[in-house]
């Protein structure tokens, strides 16, 4: 299975939580790619900590493959290469896990036929060596979105599931932004039914990730007076209300993530260890990681809700 | 005159061959094959049926003009033609490849094509060839803008698999492998040896051989497409057997939970092998008969059917053991 992750602004938690939750699967024993076609950010080697491995994969990244320039993109065992220590120690029966860098200073997509054909011949080979691809999409209505819609409504990928993930944070702005993304004029919904995809079946696979929300009754915020709790609580409520207005509420959201003080200094996987440990990450956030993660593949969390 | 006749003396073979699993949730049939095969409209397509279903695409050319890798740095330019070509064992395990022959000397500016044309698969250097850093370079992988054998057996893989036909849908998950591989001449009165098979990387593997002189470059080449078949089907099935916890019950700490009953992921897992892989093996059934002892070699060791009938009774043992009603399994002790 594809699995696309957008989100209208940048900043939203988009690439830490789509790798975390290839993580989460590779550690199931599925076998994960992560394929970053979020060209020139560079935060899929800090998050999965091959800063080393990276440079030898300058020319052979994913631009380059799509211009053409070289047959097959250079892949990073992460568990192989990692300088990360828990990573490194592969637990038992996990599956692979790869990293598919862009080229350093990439920028953006060639397009055009001939890489739309590459773009599909990539997803097509991955779908039959992975069991789940996660497609990491820059930010906001990006070639790569376009490229991506094109190439799922290729006849040949006819027999390929995919699904997408919409990040956004728990702000007023935020949670319009997202739903524009899908639904305005030349959003996700809108671009896919121009270059045929069926509505109602795009629709039925695009879900809501609210990451880094802050839940008033978590301990963080324990010590704020009664008045901070209560406009907490009543702008929590205002921003559910909203969201149910801009069809991107309960219903379409496959999960909450909730704020994480690690990841608030640094782009990082949370592992067992971080929770268990050393204590530095939250159970809840793990938890949220390991539960969004489970739910990618369950069918009763997706189609027309 | 034959053009072979007037060539000068061939000195050194190389190809690679990359083999992967059709793409295609049911195999191929023979009809089928031959129309995903049929990439020139004037020749025909080899579809043979004994000992096993098998179907070869005619050679495609490609004109090279590029200097040859060598591991001394030395930059031998080189002119001639590569022939690539796809075959696809029992509907269901397609292979792309290419190689060429390279002669001794060549002369030092670059002929008339129609030269390179009459002699298919015929590369001749510029000056003498150095043979053994070419050799090394040919195994180690070459520079940007040398000549690059894997690339064409690539881009033929590629054209293969846009093809209509494929619905893709594979029935497992697997991943394709190269094969790269050298032959040089034999000491005099020699036979054939298989001097050196290795794992390079997880899915790159190299061969290098001597070969008596006289030994036809496509007899070469079909041996390695068979050496490389049986090492995907090998490297397949360990990476299935390797991807499924067998035993009872005892799920690891993070494992998604099974269902109630683990039956049928091993199952699952196991049943695409049975069903698309284990009738493949067949060793040596393309293999021209003097060159057929390079396979045993490798059957002494590292003993590659030794190794596949081991895997293969796992598969079947499992398969057998999760046919019994899991009410009776769960009396047996767990570890
Ligand atoms: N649950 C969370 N709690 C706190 N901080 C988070 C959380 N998730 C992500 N972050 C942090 O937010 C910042 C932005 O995250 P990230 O880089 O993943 O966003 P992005 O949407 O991919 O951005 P860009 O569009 O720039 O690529 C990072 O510093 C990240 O560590
Ligand atoms: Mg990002």
């Amino acid at each position: 299975m594809l699995v696309f992750a957008a989100s209208d602004k940048g900043g939203t938690g988009r690439s830490v939580t789509s790798a975390n939750l290839a993580y989460q699967r590779a550690l199931t024993g599925d076998h994960v790619a992560y394929v970053d076609f979020d060209f020139g950010s560079p935060t899929a080697a800090a998050v999965f900590d091959v800063p080393s491995a990276m440079r030898g994969t300058e020319e052979q990244g994913l631009h380059s493959y799509l211009e053409g320039e070289v047959t097959e993109p250079a892949g990073i065992d992460i568990w192989r290469q990692t300088e990360h220590p828990v990573l490194r120690a592969r637990q038992n029966q996990s599956g692979r896990l790869v990293l598919y860098p862009g080229d350093v200073g990439g920028g953006e997509f060639a397009t055009g036929e001939d890489a739309l054909e590459r773009c599909i011949d990539l997803f097509l080979r991955l779908h039959g060596e992975f069991d789940l691809v996660v497609v990491d999409l820059s930010a906001g209505r990006s070639y790569a979105v376009d490229l991506v819609l094109a190439a799922t409504a290729h006849p040949r990928m006819r027999n390929v599931p995919y699904r997408w993930l919409v990040f956004h944070r728990w702000t007023h702005q935020h949670v319009i932004a997202a739903a524009g993304l899908v639904h305005k004029e030349n959003g996700i919904v809108r671009s896919g039914v121009d270059r045929g995809h069926d509505e109602e079946t795009l629709q039925g696979n695009i879900r809501f990730v609210r990451a880094a929300v802050p839940d008033p009754e978590s301990p963080l915020w324990s010590q704020v007076s009664h008045a901070q709790e209560a406009w907490m609580q009543a702008c929590n409520k205002a921003l559910r209300r909203l969201a149910a207005d801009q069809r991107i509420g309960d219903s379409v959201v496959l999960g909450t993530v909730p704020l994480e003080p690690i990841l608030q200094w640094r782009e990082q996987l949370i592992t067992e260890d971080d929770v268990l440990s050393t204590q530095i990450a939250n159970k809840e956030t793990l938890e949220a990681l390991e539960e969004i993660a489970r739910r990618l593949t369950d069918d009763s969390h997706w189609g027309r809700p | 005159m034959r053009p072979e006749d007037t060539a000068p003396r061939a000195v050194l073979d190389c190809g690679e061959v990359r083999t992967c699993l059709l793409p295609a949730g049911q195999a191929l049939d023979s009809r089928a094959a031959a129309q995903l095969l049929r990439l020139r409209a004037d020749e025909r397509v080899l579809v043979s049926e004994r000992p096993n279903v098998y179907g070869r695409s005619p050679d495609v050319l490609t004109g090279v003009d590029c200097p040859l890798p060598s591991s001394n740095g030395a930059r031998v330019r080189a002119v001639g033609t590569v022939a690539a070509r796809a075959a696809l064992t029992e509907g269901r395990v397609l292979q792309t490849s290419a190689h060429f022959r390279v002669t001794a000397t060549g002369p030092d500016h670059r002929r008339p094509w129609g030269h390179y044309l009459v002699r298919p698969a015929v590369v001749e250097p510029f000056g003498r060839l150095p043979r053994d850093a070419v050799a090394e370079g040919l195994l180690g992988g070459g520079r940007h803008g040398d000549l690059d054998v894997g690339l064409i057996a690539a881009g033929l893989q590629t054209r293969l698999l846009r093809h209509p036909l494929l619905d893709q849908r594979p029935p497992l998950r697997s991943r394709p492998t190269r094969l790269r591989w050298v032959a040089v001449p034999a000491r005099d009165g020699d036979g054939p040896s298989l001097e050196r098979f290795t794992l390079a990387e997880d899915e790159l593997r190299t061969v290098r051989l001597r070969v008596p002189e006289g030994t036809a470059s496509a007899d070469v080449a079909a041996l390695c497409d068979d050496l490389a078949l049986h090492d995907w089907l090998l490297t397949t099935l360990v990476r299935i057997l390797d991807g499924i916890r067998l035993g009872p019950g005892l799920p690891g700490p993070r494992r998604r939970p099974a269902a109630a009953d683990d039956l049928p992921v091993v199952v699952g897992a196991l049943r695409p092998a049975v069903d698309h892989l284990l009738h493949l093996w067949m060793p040596r059934a393309r293999v021209p008969g003097h060159l057929a002892p390079l396979w045993d070699v490798l059957e002494d060791e590292p003993g590659f059917t030794r190794q596949w009938l081991a895997l293969v009774q796992r598969v079947r043992d499992q398969l057998t053991l999760h046919a019994i009603p899991s009410a009776r399994r769960e009396v047996e002790p767990t570890p």
